[in-house]
């Protein structure tokens, strides 16, 4: 590790010790839409050092965006948020190599071989089951999602774990916008963040396990799947 | 003894996270749901069925952890020591 590697994660590996950051450093992971939880979910994987990031967005950013995608301003309106998104990863940390990977994830989309687990930091179930569906048995899955006060943490394992599309089976997009708050919106990434680290270290706490998050009344509750 | 575990919108609603129900002979999911009512005497099966009875979009419902879409919905038959979810989750991302 250079010296300013080490300066960089200094912080972080006096809590989690140089072998985990090691393992944070050799791993690749695929972040599904850099919107809300995309945007703060891809800045800590690329503040922790992440090695490689895939990202997958065919968004173009718009005002209400801003109250909650951490990585835009208001001179990117307009702009599309993939290469948006991998320009300012880019600035935060140069160490973590960033692929692009253009169009909708629908029927026909392929996720990179490589990648240890993918986020699903997507805002429709279509798109979410068309993700799942295009996983290698063997991949971690770590979906986020949330609604107002309400969100939940999911792992799952593909070819292990019941499917995502048969768990969320009936759950339709309802229709208008979803009411998403900006604290909301970093709350569920962070725990999401968090689980990904437990996914590159062997040690996945919410295996076919969702967590339950009321902001309303902070608490938190175990769903087993 | 039924488990019922609640989460999300509906938990707030009715106050509580779980609730046990005596099971009884010929128990579907529909049956219990209007038995819970009952008891909790808060309305809130409207929140999980549409008028004509059909689960709305928004809410999932789990038997021993698999979605009675998969079953016979909500005549999915219960045995004793069944536990039902009912997990309204968020779509947004």
């Amino acid at each position: 590790m250079s010296l300013a590697a080490e300066q960089r994660y200094a912080r972080q590996v006096l809590h989690w010790g140089g072998e985990k950051q090691r393992q944070i450093e050799q791993s690749s992971l695929l972040v599904a839409g850099v919107g809300g939880l995309g945007a703060t979910v891809s800045q800590l994987l690329v503040r922790a050092g992440i090695g490689r990031l895939y990202l997958v967005d065919d968004g173009v950013l718009d005002w209400p965006d801003l109250n909650r995608q951490t990585l835009y301003g208001e001179k990117d309106i307009g702009r599309a948020k993939l290469p948006l998104a991998r320009e300012r990863l880019n600035q935060i940390n140069s160490a973590t190599r960033i692929s692009e990977l253009a169009g909708r994830i629908d029927g026909a989309f392929r996720v990179p071989s490589e990648v240890n687990g993918v986020a699903d930091c997507l805002d429709n179930y279509r798109s979410r089951f068309s993700l799942y569906r295009a996983l290698a048995a063997g991949t971690y899955f770590v979906h986020g999602g949330l609604s107002g006060d309400n969100g939940q943490v999911l792992t799952l394992l593909a070819g292990k774990s019941q499917p995502f599309d048969e768990i969320f089976a009936g759950a339709v997009q309802p229709e208008g916008s979803i009411p998403v708050t900006p604290d909301s919106v970093v709350v569920i990434a962070g725990l999401m963040v968090n689980e990904l680290f437990n996914v590159l270290w062997g040690t996945p706490k919410l295996l076919d396990r969702c967590l339950v998050v009321g902001l309303a009344d902070f608490s938190m509750a175990f769903l087993e799947i | 003894m039924l488990q019922l575990q609640f989460f999300g919108l509906i938990r707030i609603l009715l106050k509580r996270e779980a609730m046990e129900l005596a099971w009884a002979e010929g128990d579907t999911v529909q049956r219990v749901l209007d038995r819970a009512q009952d008891q909790v005497g808060t309305a809130f099966v409207h929140k999980l069925l549409d008028d004509l009875g059909t689960p709305r979009s928004g809410t999932i419902i789990l038997v021993n952890r698999r979605n009675i879409a998969h079953l016979k919905g909500l005549q999915t038959p219960l045995a004793d020591g069944d536990t039902l979810a009912f997990f309204p989750p968020g779509a947004g991302g």
